[in-house]
């Protein structure tokens, strides 16, 4: 803009002396041009002045709103405290696990055969996260009423539901003693023993702790293999113990890593059922789930909640890519080999896995061969099912063998339906990554929960170790501030969650935990932190330079020139002073 | 005779406007709906759609279609429905029209323009009568076309000029009322308080015997202008129920969220810009307006009309809605110094280029939106040259303004040629 | 921006031994307009040799930018063919396309990668990997000095795909990584990744173009990169089954540079194991979708026992559900810890305001304010007239 150079300009003329007859000759060269008159001091600070108002206007207006709007906002984050639990330096994760004894002898003894007990249990022990500690606990109903007996303090209720498993002391006069029977379906064991052990029980080589102490260490034996090696995973304080692991257990804890699904507070199982032809084409799948599926499904209630789909597929054609099955003389029957089990899912044409919601889908896929190929089997085994891991399972359902031409069954019945729930059962049940041992169902979805809640509190951790990572490595990355609640809200519960795991209460842990780790998958997935990390700083040049660089341009020329200016002058008057 | 030229010039103005809005009742929205004419901020369309909402009872800013003042609601609720009985409309936008005229008279008549306290041109008797000037201002086409489309830049215009008038009179209080009713419709006419508190200044000193003091004269005069502000927007507050109108009606003008193509130079930068730059983008260009101010009536201090003028014309080339409502108000201001016609050097190219825009402006657009044949860039490219003209006038004016100071200061100087050193 | 490397070792050392269980596929496209034709046959082409090897849609994300089926300057209109004998109709009738035309952008393609996406993105355009996915991210279009060209628009540098893998490294998002990208100047583009579990190859040096292998005089354009091109044959004559146990080396070697016109780029050094574990991968770790699935015993199958187990899990909920009651009796211990985050987004949602009903023409009463208001300003504006006379 030509306006603040001519409001800057103080116009300075040359005379001309033939300028008014013939404005346009230039004069020549025999005249002398005046010299323009002196400015006056007036007009000199009156330009500079202005000068100095588009200046300021720039610095004390421009420079401010140039700060504000270019800042990128990101809040602060406890970096510290989220690299410590990342690398494991707080919330050392321990599982005390409370075991009631529970004998109808006298209380002085009940006591010092639990010490005894204790002491060949933690002698046994080699990992020292894990602890069994044994508590005395009354009778129900026949004790003696009047003595209660305070031990440590603490006196519980058979009832109570911190306790992992209660051992229940059981006189016999046959059989051999001591023996245990561990109940299937209750957190008990009974310990049968022949009253004469009682008396030999103050000593330290009482058979009958002895025994206790074994039975309890094979029974938690493989959840302690867990949790090893979960926290050696993460951490290298209890690679010790895994090295200790005898080698097929090692390799099935990482065979099982592999297959087992991530936790999820939610899982939506997809039954389907295909089949090449048109029939069967209807199932009864509802009354079946209800029989077969929903006692287990709600026994795990307190660990993961499941929504069911169901579906058919008809004339559901294996992928052409695979290669068809061939009859086998010997097995009377049509076989797939073992390696192309995995192309068997015609991922191209059979519709599975739906985007509904959050949490992962587990498939099962029931397949019905047609008339012509069944039954349908794998070679060798001779099995009828398979699991593909961290996916689902699939069946074959090889309908009975009738005469050549009676119709194919055109429904599928619950009682027909059932072999293939027990396997999907089955197979649902080494997904969801439940122990094989010990018997006792209830034992069992307690490991779960403990290793359920160690692993995400590992999980959270890393996550908000991870965040920490990012946040100081890409400093261009806004951070909001809901990112920096979430960090503390999963700090938190984090705490709470290993505070709980200490005390035992491991429902409330894996609550807190769970708590814990939406909240870190929340602060990192934040979707507004991927603002401006595509935006190099040399394209921010290439964005200031066309608008600002005109405005700067006459601004600088003219401040340079008034400096230039004053300083000639100054140097002038200290010349002539 | 002199007494009745006014009058002439009023009622042929008058009656060329009521003619033609019963003649052709269509062409008020057809010149509505113009992007040259009318804007986010300023069109009449608009306001029925505030109205029929403040009407229902519905708060008016509810859907982001109506951006304009709240006031505005219930002084045009008392019309009736424009729709169906557009007469009183149209004679309250003709009204609008005759007042500023007669405030851009009363403004020619205090020769403020030629004669201020500090400063004598010495071409003062070149001056344009205010019937000429009032002339100027009610048969310029684009203060005409702004007039049947009834945007509320009229009233803008109003306001703004009744503030010069009082200024140029000495009535403060009068010219602060107007000057704040301005700023409270569209913001940046609050950059014109520094060079009306000076022309006050001058023209209360000069009627005055004793002058007074110039700092304690601004504070007063800064605090009556915020009580009015504050009294308007606190109105707006009663009416409205809450603070929520403040970022549908300054915001806009602020943020731009409404990127319609118009007369001005925002739209174009601003749909291609960055977001991350956006903020700081729009804190540039506001910045750029604003900075003129200072340096303009630090220099000009003798003639603050010139300086208020010349920051019309800053406005109509830079701020974020213009229209050619903005423009026509400039061209009608610039008459008031005909005296320093003689010392421009661009007029011609300015002229042509004004009418060369006016006309091709529309064409690139229709080209552009109507035919598909064309694109932004060539109705930019159009406004741009638009722009392009009013710069020179600005530029040229601003040239000749300082040439006339400088032939008080040295009278040998008259027609003569002069050179930058 | 560099990752500590003294951190690398500590994060590798856990993975190591582990396989894969998933396999996911990122093809990109990057450029529009009729004449890039062959840089959508391109996708189109690696889209239908994943899904060949079993790769399910749902887990392929593939980004085109513009539809040159339906453009009409295509004389075939519904098709897209990557040979000029036109044996092969790359668009078919089961194609899913997740980003299309405007939504192929920088942004959106690292927030896919990063997973920083809205609340309501739909899951079929979400990468939704974990540690042990594979995934194979196929680029191509136009592409320069450490830069790609989005749409003719704008630019992703290689710096941001390195950060966008270093962020999915650091969230556990991948298992190993291949990185295929045919463009001008291709191997630059990898040239600054530095997470760990990537096999990077480029189809040119810096300075070198990459050009296309033929055209089509009736589609009228170019119709498939020379790059691409020598890829799937090899794919197509080579790979024919999931169960291939062809490596990445071999397809690696044969790249033959005098047919390919430039000269492709490898790198194996961010790969655990280095050049030989990268090379000894099979093509279809990354191109299909194996897993190593387990047969269940065919022999063990007691039916009564497990109804009997059925009855008596049945049981145990039943005593279950009873204690639970009976210790809410006791002791009403709330399990307040859920509730806690629930009060807090409940507090977040009161702020929704419904739709404002609207009433009848209140006309008198505005009016009514409305003369209001013009007396109260038409008489200040007396009152200081009036006090500007005296």
């Amino acid at each position: 803009m030509a306006t603040p150079e001519d409001a800057n300009a103080s116009l300075k003329t040359e005379v001309s002396e033939i300028a008014s007859v013939h404005p346009n000759q230039s004069p020549k060269s025999g005249v002398s041009s005046a010299k323009p008159p002196q400015e006056s001091t007036r007009s000199l600070w009156l330009r500079r002045t202005v000068i100095l108002s588009f200046w300021a206007v720039a610095v004390l207006l421009g420079l401010p709103v140039w700060w504000k709007t270019t800042a990128i906002y990101r809040s602060d984050l406890p970096l510290q405290a989220m690299s410590d639990w990342a690398e494991g330096k707080i919330g050392k994760p321990v599982f005390p696990l409370r075991i009631a004894v529970e004998a109808p002898i006298l209380p002085q003894d009940t006591h010092s055969l639990i010490q005894t007990t204790q002491h060949v249990l933690d002698d046994l022990n080699e990992f020292s996260a894990h602890q069994l500690r044994l508590m005395p606990v009354d009778p129900p109903l026949t004790a003696n009423a009047s003595q209660h007996v305070v031990v440590d303090g603490t006196r519980n209720s058979g009832d109570d539901k911190d306790t992992t498993l209660l051992i229940r002391l059981i006189p016999v006069e046959t059989g051999e003693t001591p023996r245990s029977y561990l109940q299937p379906y209750s957190p008990t064991l009974h310990v049968y023993y022949s009253p004469s052990h009682i008396s030999s029980v103050s000593s330290t080589a009482s058979p009958l702790a002895a025994f206790i102490a074994r039975e309890l260490h094979d029974i938690f034996a493989e959840e302690q293999a867990q949790l090893a090696y979960l926290l050696s995973t993460t951490s290298g304080e209890h690679i010790a113990k895994v090295h200790s692991l005898p080698q097929e257990t090692a390799a099935e804890l990482q065979r099982r890593s592999t297959r087992v699904l991530k936790y999820a507070p939610t899982y939506h199982l997809t039954f389907s059922l295909f089949t090449p032809t048109s029939t069967p084409s209807a199932w009864d799948i509802e009354a079946a789930l209800r029989q077969y599926m929903a006692p287990l499904l709600e026994s795990f209630s307190a660990i993961s909640n499941f929504t069911i789909d169901t579906q058919v597929q008809l004339y559901a054609t294996l992928s052409p890519s695979f290669p068809p099955p061939e009859y086998d003389e010997n097995a009377k029957a049509w076989t797939l080999r073992n390696e192309d089990l995995s192309g068997f899912i015609n991922a191209a044409e059979w519709p599975l896995s739906p985007s509904i919601a959050d949490g992962p889908t587990v498939n099962f896929a029931l397949y019905v061969p047609e008339q012509s190929q069944s039954p349908l089997l794998v070679k060798d085994s001779g099995a009828s099912s398979w699991l593909v891991p961290q996916w689902g399972g699939v069946a074959i359902l090889n309908p009975p063998s009738t005469e050549q031409d009676a119709a194919p069954l055109s429904a599928l019945s619950k009682e027909a339906l059932a072999p293939a729930m027990q396997t999907f059962s089955n197979q649902l049940i080494s997904l969801l990554g439940l122990p094989q041992t010990p018997a006792s169902l209830p034992l069992r979805l307690s490991t779960l929960t403990r290793v359920r809640a160690a692993s995400l509190v590992f999980s959270a951790s890393s996550t908000l170790g991870a965040l920490a990572q990012v946040y100081q490595k890409l400093p261009s990355i806004p951070v909001p501030d809901t990112v920096a609640k979430s960090v503390d809200l999963a700090l938190q519960h984090l705490q709470q969650a290993c505070d709980e795991l200490r005390e035992g209460r491991f429902q409330g842990a894996l609550e807190h935990a769970r708590i814990a780790d939406g909240e870190a998958e929340k602060a990192f997935f934040e979707r507004s932190m991927v603002g401006q990390v595509y935006f190099p700083d040399e394209h921010k040049v290439a964005v200031y330079l066309p608008l600002l660089g005109p405005i700067a341009v006459p601004l600088l020329m003219a401040a340079l020139k008034e400096i230039k200016n004053e300083v000639a002058a100054f140097k002038a008057r200290r010349a002539a002073s | 005779m002199p007494k009745y030229d006014k009058a002439l010039v009023f009622g042929a103005a008058a009656a060329v406007r009521l003619f033609l809005f019963t003649a052709f009742p269509s062409l008020p929205n057809l010149l509505a709906g113009r992007v040259e004419v009318s804007t986010p901020v300023t069109s009449f369309k608009r306001l029925q759609e505030g109205l029929f909402l403040y009407t229902h009872n519905v708060s008016p800013y509810d859907g982001g279609v109506y951006h304009q003042a709240p006031l505005l609601l219930p002084l045009f609720s008392l019309l009736p429905n424009p729709s169906y009985y557009p007469l009183a409309t149209n004679i309250l936008f003709v009204l609008v029209d005759l007042l500023s005229a007669s405030a851009l008279a009363q403004i020619a008549d205090s020769g403020q323009a030629a004669v201020t306290r500090l400063f004598k041109s010495s071409r003062k008797e070149l001056r344009w009568t205010s019937t000429a000037v009032a002339a100027g201002f009610l048969f310029n086409p684009f203060t005409f076309i702004t007039c049947l489309s009834r945007s509320t830049s009229a009233l803008n215009n109003l306001f703004i000029l009744t503030a010069m008038a009082k200024a140029c009179q000495g009535a403060s209080i009068t010219s602060l009322f107007a000057l704040s009713f301005a700023s409270y419709l569209s913001m940046h006419p609050i950059i014109l308080f520094p060079p009306l508190l000076v022309l006050l200044y001058d023209v209360r000193t000069s009627k005055s015997k004793s002058p007074a003091n110039p700092a304690v004269f601004a504070a007063i005069h800064t605090t009556i202008l915020t009580g009015m502000i504050g009294a308007l927007l606190g109105v707006s507050v009663l009416l409205t129920g809450s603070w929520d109108f403040v970022a549908s009606t300054y915001g806009v003008r602020l943020l731009l969220p409404d990127l319609t193509p118009n007369v001005g130079l925002w739209w174009y930068f601003f749909i291609e810009m960055f977001d991350s730059f956006r903020e700081f983008f729009l804190g540039v260009f506001w910045l750029h307006v604003a900075s003129y101010m200072p340096g303009l009536t630090i220099r000009l201090r003798k003639q603050p009309l010139f300086v208020a003028t010349t920051l019309t014309g800053i406005f109509a080339i830079f701020i974020p809605y213009p229209s050619i409502a903005d423009a026509g108000l400039y061209l009608s201001l610039i008459p008031l110094f005909s005296h320093l016609f003689p010392l421009m050097r661009y007029t011609f190219l300015a002229l042509s280029n004004t009418m060369y825009a006016s006309f091709l402006g529309p064409a690139f657009y229709h080209l552009w939106i109507y035919a598909g044949s064309g694109n932004a860039n060539f109705f930019y490219a159009i406004t741009l040259v638009w722009n392009l003209g009013l710069s020179i006038i600005v530029g040229d004016s601003l040239y000749a303004a300082l040439r006339d100071e400088l032939e008080v200061e040295r009278p040998e100087l008259r027609d003569k040629e002069v050179t930058r050193i | 921006m560099k990752f500590s490397s003294a951190l690398l070792p500590l994060l590798a050392a856990p993975l190591a031994a582990a396989e894969h269980t998933s396999n996911w596929a990122v093809l990109v496209g990057t450029s529009r307009f009729w004449f890039n034709y062959r840089h959508l046959a391109n996708v189109l082409s690696l889209y239908r040799t994943v899904k060949r090897l079993g790769i399910p849609d749902s887990q392929i994300i593939m980004m085109l930018p513009d539809d040159m089926a339906c453009n009409p300057r295509n004389s075939f209109p519904g098709t897209v063919y990557n040979n000029a004998d036109r044996a092969l109709d790359l668009y078919g009738d089961n194609i899913e396309v997740d980003y299309r035309g405007y939504e192929v952008t920088v942004e959106n393609f690292i927030r896919l990668m990063t997973d920083r996406v809205p609340e309501n993105m739909p899951r079929s355009k979400r990468l939704m990997t974990d540690e042990r996915s594979n995934i194979l991210v196929y680029m191509t279009g136009h592409g320069g000095n450490e830069f790609l060209k989005f749409q003719d628009a704008e630019e992703i540098s290689a710096y941001d795909l390195a950060d966008a893998f270093s962020q999915m490294w650091e969230k556990k998002r991948y298992h190993e990584l291949l990185f295929m990208i045919d463009t001008c100047q291709a191997n630059t583009m990898y040239s600054k990744f530095y997470s760990p579990n990537i096999i990077a190859t480029g189809s040119s040096e810096i300075d070198q173009s990459s050009y296309s292998h033929h055209a089509d005089s009736d589609v009228g354009v170019a119709v498939i990169d020379r790059y691409t091109y020598y890829n799937l044959e090899f794919l197509e004559n080579k790979v024919r089954d999931p169960t291939s146990e062809l490596t990445l080396g071999e397809l690696f070697d044969s790249y033959d540079e005098d047919l390919i016109h430039s000269r492709p780029g490898f790198r194996y050094d961010l790969f655990n194991g280095g050049a030989d574990a990268a090379r000894s991968r099979r093509i279809v770790d990354f191109f299909g979708n194996v897993q190593n699935v387990e047969v269940d015993d065919g022999a063990k199958r007691n039916e009564t026992q497990w109804r009997e187990e059925l009855e008596a899990i049945e049981k145990m909920i039943e005593e279950a559900k009873r204690r639970h009651n009976e210790s809410l009796n006791v002791r009403p211990q709330a399990l307040n810890v859920m509730e806690e985050v629930q009060h807090s987004e409940r507090q977040h949602t009161i702020q929704k305001e419904g739709a404002v009903r609207m009433d009848e023409e209140l006309s008198w009463k505005k009016q009514v304010i409305g003369g209001a208001a013009l007396l109260g300003c038409a008489g200040i504006w007396a009152a200081s007239s009036w006090l500007e006379s005296l």
